[in-house]
C-alpha cells in the first residue's frame, strides 16, 4: 500500500519509473532504511510507463545488454540469471559473445521482484511533484508540493527521475496532427497503432523505434518507405558508443565544454541503427518482395488523400520522391529533448534562474541543477535531461551510473552506515534468486542478434 | 568493459590475491616454492602486458577475449617458467595456472562488483564510487559516412500520385489507436 500522508525523507524521488526503481534499491543496498527514501508518483510499479511503450513499440527483447539489470550490483547480469532461471547454457555463450539481449518480459519481472521485496510501492506517495521549494533552515532540504500546490513532504535530498518529455514529431506533422483529416494517420511509434495488411506506410527516422516498426508493418503484409533525413546512420548495437558507458568516455565527455557536449550529442544520438539478425532477416525479405525500400528526404506537404494521407517528399540528396498516396506515417522521431517542456522543470528555470541553452539544462558535472544543488543537500537530475554529462543517461546503464553516485553521496551526507560485504551479498543473491525464479514464470522471447 | 590502464592493474592485483594465497599455501603443504613463484610471475608478466601490450591494442574488451587472453597468457607464463628454470613439471604448472585463472576469473565476476559497487563503470578501477574528473583527453572520433546517390526504386514509383491507386486500399483504417475517428452516422 502506497503511503497515506506527507513525510520527512533522507531522499525524495521525483518520479516512478526505472529511474526510481534504481535510485531506491541502491539507496537500500548501501544502507538507507527503505523508509528514509520517498518516492512520488502515481504508477503502482516502476515498469507501467516502460511497460506500454514496449507493448506499443512490440518491442520483445531490449537493446541493452546483460549488464542492464536492476539489482543494485553489477553481478550477476542478465544472463547468468536466466542461465539460472530457465537451466539454459546459451543466454551465458550469447553472453560472451555479445550477442545477448534481455527480454522485456524478464526485464519487467525483475524489476517487479526488486520492487516488492524492497518495498518501493510501501514508500511511494501517490502523488505528482509540481513545485520544489528549497530551504536553508535549520539546515539545508527541500520542501515538495504537488501540482495543486498541496505540501507533500520534505527531503535533505532529491532525486528529478522524471524520464523522458512529450513524444516528438516534425513541426509540419505535429500540426496535421490537430487537424481531424489527417490527423489519425499520423503516428509515434511510442504510440498505439495497427497495421493493415495491403496498407502503404513511410516510417521517418532510423533508431531503435524505427527500426521496430518497419519490422511490425512487414510482419502483417504492408508496404512500408523508410525516410532518412540523413543518409545511412552509423550502425551500432547500443545507443552511444560502447565506450561512452564507462569512465573512459565518461571522462572524456565531461572535459568538454557545453557547446562541445551538445554538438557531440546531437551527431552521436541523431540516428544510430542497431544491426539484428531478426530485424535483417524481415527487411530482406520485405525488399525481395519488394515491400521495403529506404529514401533520404524530408516531408514538406501534406495533405488528405484517397489512400488516406497524401505526402510530398524532398530530397538533398538525389531527385525528389514527388507526391506520394499512404496509408498512414510512422514517426519514430523520439522525444522532445527540451527541458522547458517539463512543467516542474520549467517552473524551476524560471523561479530560480537555472541556466538552459538550447533547452538543455546546463548541470554541474554530478548532474547537479546549478543554484540549488549542495553537496550536503543534493538536487540531481537523470535519465534524458542528464545526457548533457552523462551521454547515455537514458539508458539503463546511465541510470545506474547515475543513480549509484548520486546514493552514494547522499550515504555520504548522511553518514549511513554501510551494510558489510556479506549482508549485501546475501541482499543481492536473494534478490537474484527471487528474479530468477520469477523469470521462469514468464514467456522466453527469441533473441534477435 | 572499456578498461583503463590503471583499471587493468589494479584488477589484475585484486583478482591474484586469492591465487596467490592458494599458491602459498601449496607451497607450504609441499615444500615446493614453484607455485608461490609462479604467481609472482604471472603477476609480473600480466602487469606487463597490462601496461604496454593491452592498452595500445585493446580498447574495448569483450568477455570471449578475456579467456582468449588467457590461453596467450598461459603460453607466455610457460616459456618463462621454463626460462626462470621454476622448480614445477609442465602438468603442474598449466593445473596450477588453470585453476588460478578460473579462481581469478569467479573474482573478477562475483566478488569485485560486490566490493565496489561502480568497479565496472570506472573501466577496472577501484575509485570512490563518485563522479568523473575530468582529464584533458582527445575527444572520441566520429566519422560520418555518406551514400552514394542512387534512384528510387518500385515502392515510390507503386506510391506515387501519378498512379492510380488500387480500390482496395482505399478505405483502410488509419493506423492511430489512440486518436481513431468515428465513421458511423453521428448519433440523434
Amino acid at each position: 500500500m502506497p503511503l497515506e500522508g506527507p513525510r520527512d525523507s533522507s531522499i525524495a524521488i521525483v518520479g516512478d519509473g526505472f529511474g526510481s526503481a534504481i535510485v531506491f534499491a541502491t539507496a537500500v543496498y548501501l544502507g538507507f532504511r527503505p523508509d528514509q527514501v520517498t518516492i512520488y508518483g502515481t504508477n503502482d510499479n516502476p515498469v507501467n510507463t516502460y511497460q506500454q511503450f514496449a507493448f506499443n513499440l512490440g518491442q520483445t527483447v531490449l537493446r541493452s545488454e546483460s549488464e542492464s539489470h536492476f539489482l543494485p550490483a553489477d553481478w550477476p547480469t542478465f544472463a547468468q540469471l536466466e542461465c539460472w532461471s530457465r537451466g539454459s547454457p546459451s543466454p551465458m555463450f550469447r553472453s560472451i559473445g555479445r550477442k545477448y539481449n534481455p527480454g522485456v518480459p524478464d526485464i519487467l519481472a525483475e524489476v517487479t521482484v526488486v520492487a516488492r521485496r524492497l518495498g518501493w510501492n510501501d514508500n511511494r506517495f501517490p502523488r505528482h511533484v509540481g513545485w520544489l521549494q528549497r530551504e536553508h533552515r535549520p539546515s539545508p532540504h527541500f520542501l515538495l508540493f504537488d501540482e495543486e500546490a498541496n505540501y507533500i513532504g520534505r527531503a535533505k535530498h532529491v532525486m528529478l527521475a522524471m524520464g523522458h518529455g512529450p513524444l516528438s514529431f516534425p513541426p509540419l506533422l505535429a500540426k496535421a496532427r490537430e487537424d481531424p483529416p489527417t490527423g489519425d494517420r499520423i503516428v509515434q511509434a511510442y504510440e498505439p497503432k495497427v497495421y493493415a495488411p495491403d496498407g502503404r506506410y513511410v516510417v521517418i527516422g532510423a533508431g531503435i523505434a524505427s527500426v521496430n516498426e518497419w519490422a511490425n508493418a512487414l510482419d502483417v503484409g504492408a508496404k512500408v518507405i523508410s525516410l532518412l533525413r540523413n543518409p545511412a546512420p552509423d550502425e551500432q548495437d547500443l545507443n552511444t558508443p560502447r565506450c561512452l558507458f564507462e569512465a573512459r568516455g565518461i571522462d572524456v565527455f565531461q572535459g568538454l565544454p557545453f557547446e562541445q557536449r551538445i554538438a557531440f550529442l546531437g551527431k552521436i544520438l541523431k540516428g544510430t541503427t542497431p544491426k539484428r539478425r531478426g530485424w535483417a532477416a524481415r527487411v530482406q525479405r520485405g525488399v525481395a518482395e519488394g515491400r521495403f525500400e529506404q529514401i533520404i528526404g524530408e516531408i514538406d506537404r501534406l495533405e488528405p488523400g484517397p489512400a488516406g494521407l497524401r505526402i510530398h517528399i524532398t530530397s538533398r540528396h538525389g531527385p525528389d520522391p514527388g507526391w506520394l498516396d499512404v496509408t498512414g506515417v510512422i514517426s519514430g522521431t523520439g522525444f522532445v529533448k527540451s527541458v522547458l517542456t517539463v512543467p516542474l522543470l520549467r517552473r524551476l528555470v524560471e523561479h530560480y534562474n537555472v541556466p538552459v541553452e538550447e533547452g538543455r539544462l546546463k548541470l554541474r558535472t554530478n548532474c547537479g541543477i546549478p543554484g540549488l544543488d549542495m553537496a550536503v543537500s543534493r538536487l540531481c537530475m537523470m535519465g534524458i535531461f542528464a545526457n548533457t554529462v552523462i551521454p547515455h543517461g537514458d539508458t539503463i546503464a546511465g541510470l545506474k551510473y547515475i543513480g549509484r553516485r548520486f546514493a552514494v553521496d547522499c550515504a555520504r551526507a548522511e553518514r549511513v552506515r554501510q551494510r558489510s560485504f556479506f549482508a549485501r551479498l546475501g541482499m543481492q543473491l536473494s534478490l537474484a534468486g527471487e528474479s530468477a525464479r520469477a523469470m521462469k514464470t514468464v514467456r522466453r522471447m527469441e533473441q534477435l542478434a | 568493459m572499456c578498461p583503463t590502464t590503471l583499471g587493468r592493474v589494479q584488477t589484475r592485483v585484486a583478482i591474484l590475491i586469492g591465487p596467490a594465497l592458494f599458491g602459498l599455501l601449496l607451497t607450504l603443504l609441499t615444500g615446493n616454492v614453484g607455485f608461490i613463484v609462479t604467481i609472482g610471475v604471472y603477476l609480473l608478466m600480466g602487469v606487463a602486458l597490462d601496461l604496454t601490450l593491452y592498452t595500445l591494442v585493446i580498447r574495448w574488451q569483450p568477455p570471449w577475449l578475456t579467456f582468449v587472453l588467457g590461453v596467450g597468457e598461459f603460453v607466455i607464463l610457460a616459456v618463462l617458467l621454463n626460462i626462470l628454470q621454476v622448480p614445477l613439471t609442465f602438468p603442474q604448472a598449466a593445473l596450477f595456472y588453470w585453476v588460478s585463472w578460473i579462481l581469478a576469473t569467479l573474482t573478477r565476476i562475483i566478488v569485485l562488483p560486490l566490493v565496489s559497487l561502480a568497479w565496472l563503470e570506472n573501466g577496472g578501477e577501484f575509485r570512490e564510487t563518485g563522479w568523473s574528473i575530468p582529464p584533458a583527453l582527445e575527444p572520441v572520433p566520429l566519422i560520418a559516412q555518406v551514400e552514394e546517390e542512387r534512384p528510387y526504386g518500385a515502392l515510390v514509383r507503386e506510391f506515387s500520385t501519378v498512379r492510380e491507386i488500387p480500390e482496395e486500399i482505399r478505405n483502410l483504417p488509419s493506423p492511430s489507436g489512440v486518436r481513431r475517428i468515428p465513421t458511423g452516422p453521428p448519433p440523434d
